[in-house]
């Protein structure tokens, strides 16, 4: 073995100690420092005695911490869900803003209204009521679209943060590459915690790989989970930005690339769902609870003032007029998708009475045939909230193509009416948004204040004549068309719109006019005769007494049922029914109902809407539709179901954070016992060192003596 | 494995945080009284609550509907009722009239009294309600139900109204008539049907008279033809000295009967008697039925009454056409009466059911969403005790330190 002097141990032992202490002092001192690894320093022996090399470095397990910011991800993302989704599921906890309370408040007024339909007040009650139902809605619209846009600033924030951090990043990267030359361990550890105490930020916001580069210069490499880089590990890094192209509410992310000039610079559409992370979270909880419960209120407030419209207009008013409008149901505005011209117009309405068949898909129209700037021909898709094709029951897209349209409002599926505005300029490729369900929740409003313009008697009254023989009593007087139209479209009905129905000379075809009279001939055969005792048709082989107009139509013979009403949707727009036997001669006479203000017959069946299925779960022609209760009720169950479901899911993944936390500490944090115990030992062996030290000078100062 | 510091100051929070939030919950739930404080914490008992609470304030509308329901059907019984005695009391009125003992002077006490019932239940069919609606007047209830005009031809008290009547719902699949209708009740009631010589040719008709009305009655209801009015007209024919021969003119059917001369012979409820030879011919038809109120038929008989100038035929045939205006105005109250009790009688049934479903309805309700206290203290204790553990230890485990001891 070759000679070493004592000093050279002595001091290489005191630096070593000296390192060690510093070492644990350090990890002593960063006990409480946010993202701080814990530092070991190793030692080698000098090949030729004393200490060969000290190093210190990082305690770290990449499995561990790869762990760590998976489960960060996640919570941070299922924490965000739910937190968005726990303030709708408190809102529609509370009971002052149920819906369901609101729509059997107007059904009861309605119910007390029908024990006494002249009392004003009780009129009044009805629609305050149903004034007070669209209000509800109105609120938990107005909360959820406040929510849409405190969203919307959220994404701002978030992503701004998450690019300030991808900077940030790339920054350290540079760092370390320039401050350690290559060579990893030569640069300073603070450097790498600072990198991954960001790296674990981003990690919250989104969903993220990371990876060492393969130069081995310490760098990383920073994809997100779909693959698009975000850092890469020349420093260089691409930053998200947000793009709102339709609907400027509604936001899309992108991935645009950094060059600096270098290169073109790019934009990358991102799967906004599958982002992960906080901004994964807000994107999940806009498109799945979020934009689903506006369009369902929408739905149900659209169908709701459809539907009463629909039966007050079957009625006769206070004023013995036939029934308005009771709820006043706005038009809508198209947008423009990107690439048409957003200077063209599409409006949209409510099919007045098809309310039915409105679903609470937004619509995409797509013009497929133009002329001279105007389209001809369109095809209609339905879209799920956040822009996703409606799917049917085989799993295709919900599409309608080829439908013809023209000036004016034009029928498209889904209860709605659609109309070019603009006077020119429309191209084979434009493409329109229309989202009715989310855009009317706030905006249906009373169309009237007048409780007499309830029309709750039937417009039609049948009086059978007193000199009747037979003992036939009517038992129905069905309404199913009130529409005035002098000009007799098809969807004209036999009501003049004052105070009476048509006569020859205004009715279709001109001979005969509208029902007014049953006169029996038998107690098997009966006329149909208008107000002025013309014969409209003859029945014969009568074996039942009900809608007797129905079978005047299908089973009437000289004369049969004039041909110019059977070419009508639905003309007269009445009909009758009778019980008993009536006797030759019976005569029933069909009136307009002047004066039958004490007639609730209509009311009866606004308040029957309680009961029908009306609100459309979609375009299914054999999907059953859902009444009132029930849509509301599937909506509390919905949002209810998805918070607490994400409350689990939130529960799971703190669970697992706690573990990976726990494995990543257990190698990585400081424990201030260890910390004591080895400030204790490297003491000792400082001290011990320092011993080596006085020993060798004793030995000199001996050698030196034996030689004085 | 290694535990760091932080991680032993970090888990001992999240125990405490994580007991008071359990705490949090329990305690809202025992102090609300209710499982479900947010639909999340039970999404399908919340969709159910829904349709539970529509269904109960259903009922409670329902039970609101029946209560008004009852007392409408109560007021329309109580006039009813009411019409019905004043009308027995004429009735009475009417067979005293038809005693021959009496007097002119007795004859107009009856008839004052006739007059009296008749402005009564003139007043009763013209009832309104609390809302001023008439309730006999169908739809137009607010047009008085029916009015007097003396100097009218024909009926003096004409009905205004219309056939209409209301339905109230008193159940989801039950909706019951709660409106009386003046047409059906009091307006489409018969007179006594009856019939007219329209001529004769050489003979002398002594009497023609109904005697058997109930014989005439099914004779009129199976021969009246409202359509054709030659059907209606009969020729009685004396063929032989002991013969007649009746026959339809309209359809030509005949019939022969035993007949002599100054002798009473009955035809289909109808007594003549005629003094004639071969050849001679009586025309008679049958009237077109006649509807009358009670108003009206207690007007007849009040003016029958009054008039000193009529015949005694006339007289006697005023006093059965009023009492059989009477009969058949009192039937068709009767009908009305029982048909308003069992309407009030499906009411109260209904009623019944409705209660039994509020209760089953309630009780749904209350296990859906009501909290369990046993169980729920149970939960309460049992969180303290692990708040509690997790306070206590959360000194004792981070005090102890290594450094203490150097």
């Amino acid at each position: 073995m070759r000679n070493v002097d004592l000093f050279t141990i002595a001091s290489a032992g005191v630096n070593a100690s000296n390192s060690l202490l510093q070492t644990t002092s350090n990890n002593i001192a960063n006990v409480n420092t946010e993202g701080y690894v814990r530092e070991r320093t190793t030692l080698q022996d000098g090949l030729v005695g004393g200490i060969g090399d000290i190093n210190t470095e990082r305690v770290l397990n990449v499995f561990a911490q790869n762990q760590l910011r998976r489960d960060i991800t996640r919570v941070g993302e299922l924490e965000t869900f739910e937190e968005k989704t726990a303030a709708i599921d408190d809102i529609l906890a509370n009971e002052a803003n149920s819906l369901a309370t609101a729509l059997s408040d107007f059904f009861s007024a309605l119910q007390t209204a029908s024990d006494d339909p002249t009392n004003l007040a009780s009129r009044d009650v009805v629609l305050a009521r149903g004034d007070a139902f669209l209000r509800r809605t109105e609120v938990l619209a107005d909360f959820l679209n406040d929510r849409e846009q405190e969203l919307n600033l959220e994404f701002t924030s978030e992503v701004n943060r998450a690019n300030t951090l991808i900077q940030r990043i790339g920054d350290l990267n540079q760092s370390i590459l320039s401050s350690a030359g290559g060579d990893p361990d030569a640069a300073p550890s603070a450097l790498y915690n600072e990198r991954d105490q960001l790296i674990n930020e981003l990690a919250d916001i989104v969903s993220i790989d990371v990876r060492d580069s393969s130069n081995g210069n310490g760098t990383v490499l920073i994809n997100l989970t779909s693959g698009d880089s975000l850092v890469l590990d020349d420093g260089s890094f691409n930053v998200i930005e947000i793009a709102g192209t339709t609907d400027i509410s509604f936001k899309e992310l992108q991935l645009s690339t950094d060059f600096g000039g270098a290169k073109n610079e790019t934009a990358i559409n991102l799967t906004e769902n599958e982002l992960g992370g906080t901004l994964g979270g807000l994107f999940r909880y806009r498109d799945e609870v979020l934009g689903e419960a506006q369009r369902d209120i929408g739905q149900l407030a659209v169908t709701f003032a459809d539907a009463l419209n629909a039966q007050n207009a079957l009625g006769m008013d206070m004023d013995l007029q036939l029934g308005g409008d009771i709820f006043d149901i706005p038009e809508f505005e198209g947008l423009a998708f990107d690439g048409t011209d957003t200077s063209l117009d599409l409006t949209g309405r409510i099919e007045a009475g098809d309310g039915v068949t409105f679903t609470d898909a937004d619509i995409k129209v797509t013009v497929t045939a133009a002329a001279a700037g105007l389209p001809t021909e369109v095809t209609v898709e339905f879209l799920n909230g956040d822009g996703s094709p409606k799917v049917d029951e085989t799993g295709s897209a919900v599409q309608f193509t080829g439908i013809t349209v023209g000036t004016g409002f034009n029928s498209i599926p889904g209860g709605i009416e659609i109309e070019f505005q603009s006077a020119s300029g429309y191209a084979v490729g434009n493409e329109f948004l229309l989202r009715p369900a989310k855009d009317l929740a706030t905006e249906i409003s009373l169309a009237t204040n007048r409780g007499e313009d309830l029309a709750f008697a039937s417009p039609i009254r049948v009086d059978p004549s007193l000199d009747n023989l037979g003992d036939a009593k009517v038992t129905g007087i069905t309404v199913t068309n009130t529409t005035v139209d002098a000009t007799l479209g098809a969807e004209a009905s036999a009501f003049d719109g004052s105070g009476g129905v048509h006569n020859a000379a205004s009715a279709p075809g001109g001979t005969v006019g509208a029902p007014a009279q049953i006169l029996f001939t038998s107690n098997s055969s009966y006329q149909v005769l208008d107000d002025a005792g013309a014969v409209i048709a003859n029945v014969t082989g009568v074996t039942q007494y009900n809608d007797l107009l129905s079978q005047a139509e299908t089973s009437g013979a000289g004369p049969a049922w004039p041909a110019a009403f059977s070419a009508l949707d639905d003309y007269p727009g009445y009909d009758l029914s009778l019980e008993g036997a009536p006797v030759a001669g019976d005569v029933f006479d069909i009136t307009y109902n002047t004066n039958g203000v004490n007639d609730n017959t209509n009311l009866i069946q606004m308040g029957e809407l309680q009961q029908a299925g009306l609100v459309q779960l979609s375009t299914n022609s054999n999907s059953e539709a859902r009444t009132f209760h029930e849509s509301y009720s599937s909506l509390v169950g919905r949002i209810g179901e998805q918070a607490s479901s994400a409350q689990i899911s939130l529960d799971a993944a703190n669970a697992m954070l706690d573990q990976s936390t726990t494995w990543f500490e257990s190698t990585s944090g400081v424990n201030l016992d260890e910390e004591a115990a080895n400030l204790i030992r490297y003491q000792q062996s400082y001290a011990a060192a320092a011993r080596i030290l006085t020993t060798a000078q004793e030995l000199f100062n001996t050698i030196l003596s034996s030689v004085r | 494995m290694r535990v760091s510091t932080s991680q032993l100051y970090d888990r001992g929070i999240q125990a405490i945080l994580d007991g008071q939030r359990g705490l949090a919950d329990t305690q809202q739930s025992l102090a609300s009284g209710k499982k479900i404080n947010r639909p999340s914490d039970d999404p399908v008992g919340t969709s159910q609550l829904v349709r539970i609470n529509e269904d109960l304030d259903k009922i409670d509308q329902f039970r609101r509907n029946n209560d008004l329901f009852t007392s409408a059907l109560e007021e329309q019984e109580a006039v009813l009722t009411n019409i019905t005695g004043s009308i027995n009391r004429a009735r009475v009125l009417t067979i005293q009239a038809g005693s021959g003992l009496l007097n002119d002077a007795d004859k107009q006490a009856i008839a004052t009294e006739i007059e009296q019932i008749r402005n009564e239940v003139f007043d009763l069919m013209n009832t309104q309600n609390a809302d001023g609606d008439y309730i006999f007047g169908g739809h137009q209830s607010q047009t008085q139900a029916f009015t007097y005009n003396p100097a009218a031809t024909g009926n003096a008290f004409t009905f205004q109204g219309d056939s209409g009547t209301n339905e109230v719902k008193l159940s989801d699949s039950v909706s019951v008539r709660s409106t009386s209708s003046g047409f059906d009740v009091f307006e489409n009631v018969n007179a006594r049907l009856g019939f007219s010589i329209t001529g004769s040719a050489g003979l002398t008709i002594d009497d023609a008279l109904i005697t058997q009305q109930g014989n005439f009655d099914t004779f009129h209801q199976a021969n009246y033809d409202g359509v054709t009015a030659a059907n209606n007209d009969y020729q009685i024919t004396i063929t032989a000295a002991n013969q007649v021969q009746v026959a339809n003119v309209g359809t030509g059917a005949t019939q022969t009967l035993s007949f002599a001369s100054g002798e009473p012979f009955n035809y289909g409820g109808i007594e003549f008697t005629l003094s004639g030879g071969v050849g001679d011919t009586v025309d008679f038809s049958l009237n077109q039925p006649e509807k009358k109120n009670l108003a009206q038929t207690l007007d007849d008989l009040y003016r029958a009454l009054t008039d000193t100038s009529i015949s005694d035929g006339q007289y006697r045939e005023a006093l059965a056409d009023a009492l059989v205006g009477i009969d058949n105005g009192l039937t068709s109250i009767q009908l009305e009466n029982s048909s308003i009790g069992g309407r009030l009688n499906v009411a109260e049934s209904i009623e019944a059911t409705n209660l039994d479903l509020e209760i089953a309805n309630k009780s749904a309700r209350s296990a859906i969403e009501d909290v369990d206290y046993a169980a729920a203290s149970a939960e309460f204790a049992k969180q303290e005790t692990a708040l509690s553990a997790a306070l206590a230890t959360f000194p004792q485990v981070t005090n102890l330190s290594l450094f203490n001891f150097i």
